[in-house]
């Protein structure tokens, strides 16, 4: 099967920009993959987001080379409103993207236009409002609600369009960490129970990397680094290169991994981390 | 919207040339602005028509030219289109009768529109650099104002019955006056501050309708 | 409380059984009242109507407190308009002299005339604006069958003026935080000064503009090509339901407006000449 997402030789270069913002990409993410994409700032992880649901080049201006194709088809030969139908986007600024008076209208508008009949909208809305736990929230104006209760407002108005592709951009970086959480377990539980691929960019690692099955790494606009997540953090000086820190736990095998007291699969989760402590101070009560 | 690089100073000309390769079209942002512009437009004038009321919308220092002339220079017909229709909200909420405001549609029209035409026309620099750029838009600002007072003082208020002859020239001169005062004040200085950042967003409109 | 466009209502409010149109519909039907109606007594009934409903209402009425100016500055803006520069005319009867300036029965009788046009007005926009949230207004316009694009811009114009507003006071607190402030300067300062709030103003809303259009594409929201053609389920739509009452009410200012034009123009009713209040007045100010 082909992959969903298909990036070939990709760069952009926004006009008057000294240099590209993205620069010879490629990448290909098969469908149902959840995917993790960190690098500091101004790595190029928005403009790879925009790429991808044609924001860039429809509402930017720029120079575009290559090819950037959604279920085999490039972006730009979509037509006005077709695309949003395969790739959706959640922004990091939750304010900035509502577009209705109250988060039942919120959580419509996307499939009013999609020309869904009533039937189905009452439909996906029960799914969404269910998984994203909104119902007590519907009458509410969306601007009266918390940053939390917001980004997944945000989350679920874009999966009531149920597109092939769900692209986050740092839905957590304006949240507390108790909302930043309820985020990701929504994304869990979207994981466990959908076959929707999942594009997360991040900076905070902590709740990503334990849901991503691969992690990409975006430095100076290009990819520096890219693979399953656990192969991904041994790559230690290359991620402090690009300036990211892994979480604790991850930083912590790892350097027990180059005084060699560690062998084993860097663990990804704190659960994960504890049992192979665990099992790593048996091992030396036994010697 | 991919075009040929451009990285040196803009032109007065190359502000509103249309580049080789360059694709220009009516999108989304297009109506987003033209709502922005009308409720940006209704909270300033109705700011003005509060502030500084001489009666049945005229007032003696009019803020919401800012909004219908900058923003029709700005983005074309969208602004055209915004500067039109806002005066009749915020001159209702500042207790205009609505067929008033109504009435008032076409002086509206025309002074969002002269600003708009006279920089595409003569190639101006919306910058405001050279004299010949404040020449376009003060002749345009007066002009636009001058015809605005007439349709809506002559033809409105009187139609209406609702100012007597000789309270005429006070309403002419304040809906003129009104209008060009404070034109100057802002017109000037949203074009000077502002203009080089709208140039490079996706939003200004170089001919009309992108 | 509910928040409206000017206001808040409470959620227990009877104005909420009344479907948006209908509420439109009174606003734009009887509004037109006035023009017919030369007699300021009958102005001054429809200005009471008015009030009384928005207390059935359950409006906070503390809002007209902000009209009270408006109010004030009308009255002295026709007065200027009628009665001090309404020239010199032999045939009016003069009722004395103010300033050197001769005041003349017609020339007040007039002004009062116009007044009392245009305050019904203000305070049946007054109430629409108290009694209809944003939503309201958008199924109005969707209930008329205004095409999806005019209604939203129209939405969208009325969330961004809140915003504005918003941003303003943003802006002013971030310029005091930096010792801007205008209490007690001239008038000529505060002006040149007010007028820098417009550029950030201009700025927020010019970068709010590019988010907000994002966020339309990515929700599949399209002006041009065949997804601008996609027939809408119109969900908002749900929530409303035209009931019996909202017909009667609908017919019954219907039939009010019919009844206003057939008693003006039939019976001659609602003129200067059947006014029962000028009369007194003109006898009150010429036989005193």
């Amino acid at each position: 099967m082909p992959p969903i997402v298909e990036i070939q030789n990709y760069s952009w270069r926004y006009l008057r920009a000294e240099q590209p913002a993205l620069q010879d990409i490629n990448l290909s993410i098969e469908e149902g993959a959840f995917v993790g994409v960190i690098g500091p700032n101004g790595s190029g992880k928005t403009t790879l987001a925009y790429s991808l649901n044609g924001l860039i080049p429809g509402q930017y201006q720029g120079i575009k080379e290559g090819t950037v194709k959604i279920a085999g088809t490039e972006v730009e030969a979509y037509k006005p409103g077709e695309l949003p139908q395969m790739v959706g986007v959640v922004f990091s600024d939750p304010e900035a993207q509502f577009t209705a008076m109250t988060v039942e209208d919120e959580l419509v508008f996307g499939m009013e236009n999609l020309g869904l009949s009533l039937a189905e909208m009452r439909e996906r809305l029960d799914w969404v409002t269910d998984l994203t736990q909104l119902k007590p929230l519907l009458e509410k104006p969306p601007y009266e609600i918390s940053g939390g209760q917001k980004q997944r407002v945000a989350l679920a108005a874009v999966l009531a369009m149920m597109p092939r592709v769900m692209v986050l951009d740092e839905p957590t970086s304006m949240l507390d960490p108790v909302s930043r959480k309820r985020v990701f377990d929504v994304l869990a539980r979207l994981k466990r129970e959908s076959h929707n691929t999942v594009i997360v960019i991040e900076h905070n690692l902590e709740n990503l990397v334990p849901l991503a099955d691969r992690m990409i790494l975006l430095h100076n606009g290009r990819v520096a680094l890219e693979g399953e997540t656990g192969g991904f953090f041994r790559q230690a000086a290359t991620l402090e290169q690009a300036g990211v820190y892994p979480p604790g736990g991850i930083a912590f095998f790892h350097g027990l991994m180059q005084r060699g007291a560690y062998t084993g699969e860097i663990p990804l989760t704190l659960d994960a981390a504890v049992a192979a402590l665990e099992g790593l101070m048996e091992n030396r009560r036994h010697e | 919207m991919a075009i040929a690089s451009n990285r040196g100073k803009i032109t007065a000309e190359e502000i509103w040339a249309v580049a080789p390769g360059e694709r220009r079209q009516v999108g989304v942002i297009h109506i987003v602005i033209t709502a922005l512009l009308i409720g940006i437009g209704f909270v300033v004038g109705a700011f003005g028509s509060i502030s500084f009321p001489l009666g049945f919308g005229v007032n003696f220092f009019w803020t919401g030219i800012a909004v219908q002339q900058v923003g029709s220079i700005w983005f074309g017909i969208w602004g055209v289109i915004a500067g039109t229709i806002f005066p009749f909200f915020s001159n209702a909420i500042a207790g205009t009768p609505f067929y008033v405001s109504a009435a008032y549609i076409p002086a509206n029209l025309f002074q969002a529109f002269l600003p708009a035409f006279a920089f595409r026309y003569f190639k101006g620099d919306i910058r405001l650099n050279r004299s010949r750029d404040f020449v376009i838009l003060i002749g345009a600002m007066v002009i636009s104002s001058a015809v605005g007072a007439l349709w809506s003082v002559l033809v409105v208020l009187r139609s209406f019955g609702l100012l007597t002859t000789n309270s005429v020239p006070l309403f002419l001169w304040g809906w003129f006056g009104g209008n060009v005062l404070a034109g100057l004040v802002f017109n000037i200085i949203l074009l000077k501050a502002l203009s080089g950042v709208v140039i490079r967003s996706t939003a200004f409109v170089k001919r009309w309708l992108a | 409380m509910n928040k409206t466009l000017l206001g808040y209502v409470p959620e227990r409010s009877p104005i909420y059984a009344i479907h948006p149109f209908v509420k439109l519909f009174f606003l734009l039907v009887a509004s037109l009242f006035p023009l017919f109606i030369s007699a300021p007594e009958w102005n001054f009934g429809l200005i009471i109507f008015v009030l009384l409903l928005m207390l059935y209402s359950r409006i906070d009425m503390r809002i007209m407190r902000i009209y009270v100016p408006v109010a004030i500055s009308m009255a002295s803006i026709i007065f200027l308009a009628y009665v001090v520069l309404g020239g010199f005319h032999p045939e009016f009867a003069e009722i004395g002299s103010l300033l050197g300036i001769r005041v003349y029965w017609e020339r007040i009788r007039d002004a009062i005339v116009v007044y009392f046009r245009i305050l019904p007005m203000i305070v049946m926009m007054v109430f629409f604006l108290n009694t209809s949230r944003e939503r309201d207004v958008i199924v109005a316009m969707r209930t008329l069958r205004i095409p999806f694009v005019v209604t939203y811009v129209f939405a969208m114009a009325l969330r961004s003026a809140g915003m504005v507003i918003e941003d303003f006071g943003i802006v002013r607190q971030a310029e005091q935080a930096r010792g801007f402030d205008t209490h007690g300067k001239s008038l000529p300062y505060r002006l040149r000064k007010y007028v820098m709030y417009m550029i950030p103003l201009f700025a927020l809303s010019l970068r709010r503009a590019e988010e907000f259009s994002n966020a339309l594409i990515a929700r599949g929201f399209a002006f041009t090509g065949p997804a601008s053609k996609t027939k809408r389920a119109d969900y908002i739509l749900t929530h409303y339901r035209f009931t019996r009452l909202d017909a009667v009410l609908t017919a019954l200012i219907g039939l009010a407006f019919a009844a206003l034009l057939v008693l003006r123009y039939g019976f001659g009713w609602f003129t200067l000449d059947r006014s029962v209040f000028l009369p007194w007045l003109e006898n009150l100010l010429l036989h005193r």
